[in-house]
């Protein structure tokens, strides 16, 4: 016992004298709206045999703080959180009473939700890194674990970079079937790998491409999305219960010489649900005095849906089926703007970025959403 | 269900992406040294300004389209995304 207080003097010195300085580098707040208008057929919230209201706002605040710890670690701890209206019944836990589900009675309950997420990158040299992401999420009827690992190494003096990573999720969930009522808990497991490249083209142009695979296994709906019948009521969304899918992205970035820069990407999804998508968006920013960039961005959008999506399902079929607007056969566009401000600073701090965007997301069912979005940074 | 074909399809494309990023990646086609990289170092030549403005985006797109995924993203995990 009574080396116990020299081992823990000894303990102590000894990780006090290794601890790596520490040092914030960035902290940057978003904070982001999101309002949405339309109908969509998983809706219960309108008329027999039509669908329903989508209408939902969500908030959505972030904060990011970036630090080094010594020479070789940096530390990103990220906490977004939304609250969201209409979007998911009240939770049952804590022996509180649960609701309702929104989608089928009311598209009025608020449901927040946050998220810690770590990102952790080692500097094992001056050409690789490994990363490792460590993060939970949380809302009234839903858990999810997140663990991630990566490492990216450059070649050809900084010309090419290559980064793999993996990510693990872990769902769990309350099941609710369309009258309201709790059915115990479903789980969800998502698997995920990333491979990407980016590579100089010229002093001027940047390129990179990337793959990701997905595999979910478990309880892929909410539970509580519903389907309409060919006799105008309405039943649940039966949903496989696995689903692979893989997505391609290409993009490249061109220096303009009037102080600008296009920036453009395309993305090929495919997925085993019979579900192909394309994707292409571009980004023009100009340079503007006194520290101002302007930016516009376009995308556009289609997706097709899988076999089992009908607004009409046989009310004595057994088979898979969905009538979830997100799923089906569309089309959409994103049009928007940014006006951003960084100014170097002297002393202890280097930099002040602000900014303030707006977008317009529409797609071809007339659903509709409204973006605006303002962010401050500072860099030290 | 993910039927055969289809499963084939999504390991060949797969295949495919991995042979295409290998061949980039250790092709080495171009070196431009880094004194004459200052425009690529440049904030506007990013592909994602921020990832807070990417996780919005995320939420924008990943909850409302059914083809989230990869980007180095995940797919699904939180709320009732597709």
């Amino acid at each position: 016992m009574t080396f116990t207080p020299a081992l823990l003097t000894l303990l102590l010195t000894a990780v006090t004298s290794t601890a790596p300085p520490y040092e914030i580098e960035s902290v940057r707040l978003r904070y982001t709206q999101f309002h949405q208008t339309g109908v969509g057929y998983q809706s219960a919230a309108g008329p027999p045999g039509a669908p329903g209201s989508e209408w939902a706002r969500v908030e959505q605040p972030q904060a990011e703080v970036t630090a080094r710890l010594g020479e070789r670690i940096t530390e990103r701890v990220w906490i977004p959180v939304d609250v969201v209206t209409a979007a998911s019944p009240d939770h049952s836990r804590y022996d509180r009473p649960y609701d309702a589900v929104d989608t089928v009675s009311t598209a009025s309950r608020s449901t927040p939700s946050g998220t810690v997420d770590t990102f952790t990158t080692y500097h094992w040299d001056r050409v690789t890194d490994f990363t490792m992401r460590a993060a939970f999420h949380i809302e009234e009827p839903f858990e999810s674990w997140i663990v991630g690992l990566g490492a990216s190494r450059s070649f050809a003096e900084d010309n090419t970079v290559v980064g793999v990573s993996a990510n693990q999720i872990l769902d769990w969930f309350d099941h609710f079937s369309l009258d309201g009522n709790r059915h115990g808990r479903a789980t969800r497991s998502t698997t995920n790998v990333n491979v990407d490249v980016t590579q100089v083209l010229s002093p001027t142009t940047l390129a990179s491409f990337s793959y990701g695979g997905t595999i979910q296994v478990g309880t892929l709906g909410n539970t509580w999305s519903s389907v309409l019948l060919a006799d105008g009521s309405r039943g649940e969304e039966r949903l496989p219960g696995h689903r692979l899918r893989d997505a391609a992205t290409a993009r490249v970035a061109q220096w303009l010489p009037w102080n600008g820069a296009l920036t453009l990407s395309y993305r090929a999804y495919l997925d085993s649900w019979g579900i192909a998508a394309h994707s292409s968006e571009g980004t023009l920013a100009q340079r503007l005095p006194a520290g101002l960039t302007l930016r516009a961005n376009y995308r556009i959008h289609w997706q097709s849906a899988p076999g089992f999506f009908t607004i009409a399902a046989d009310p004595s079929g057994l088979g898979f089926r969905t009538s979830d607007s997100d799923l089906g056969r569309l089309h959409a566009q994103t049009f928007g703007g940014a006006l951003l401000l960084d100014l170097p600073l002297a002393r202890r701090l280097r930099d002040l970025h602000v900014d303030i965007g707006y977008e317009r997301y529409l797609r071809s069912d007339n659903l509709r959403v409204d973006v605006t979005t303002c962010a401050v940074g500072f860099r030290f | 269900m993910t039927s055969p074909p289809r499963l084939a399809r999504s390991l060949a494309a797969f295949a495919a992406v991995v042979t295409l990023v290998l061949a980039t990646a250790f092709a080495g086609c171009v070196v431009v040294p880094q004194n004459r990289r200052k425009h690529l170092a440049d904030p506007m030549m990013r592909f994602q300004t921020d990832g807070l403005d990417a996780h919005a985006h995320q939420k924008l797109y990943g909850s409302r389209e059914a083809a989230a995924g990869g980007d180095g993203t995940p797919a699904g995990g939180g709320c009732a995304c597709q």
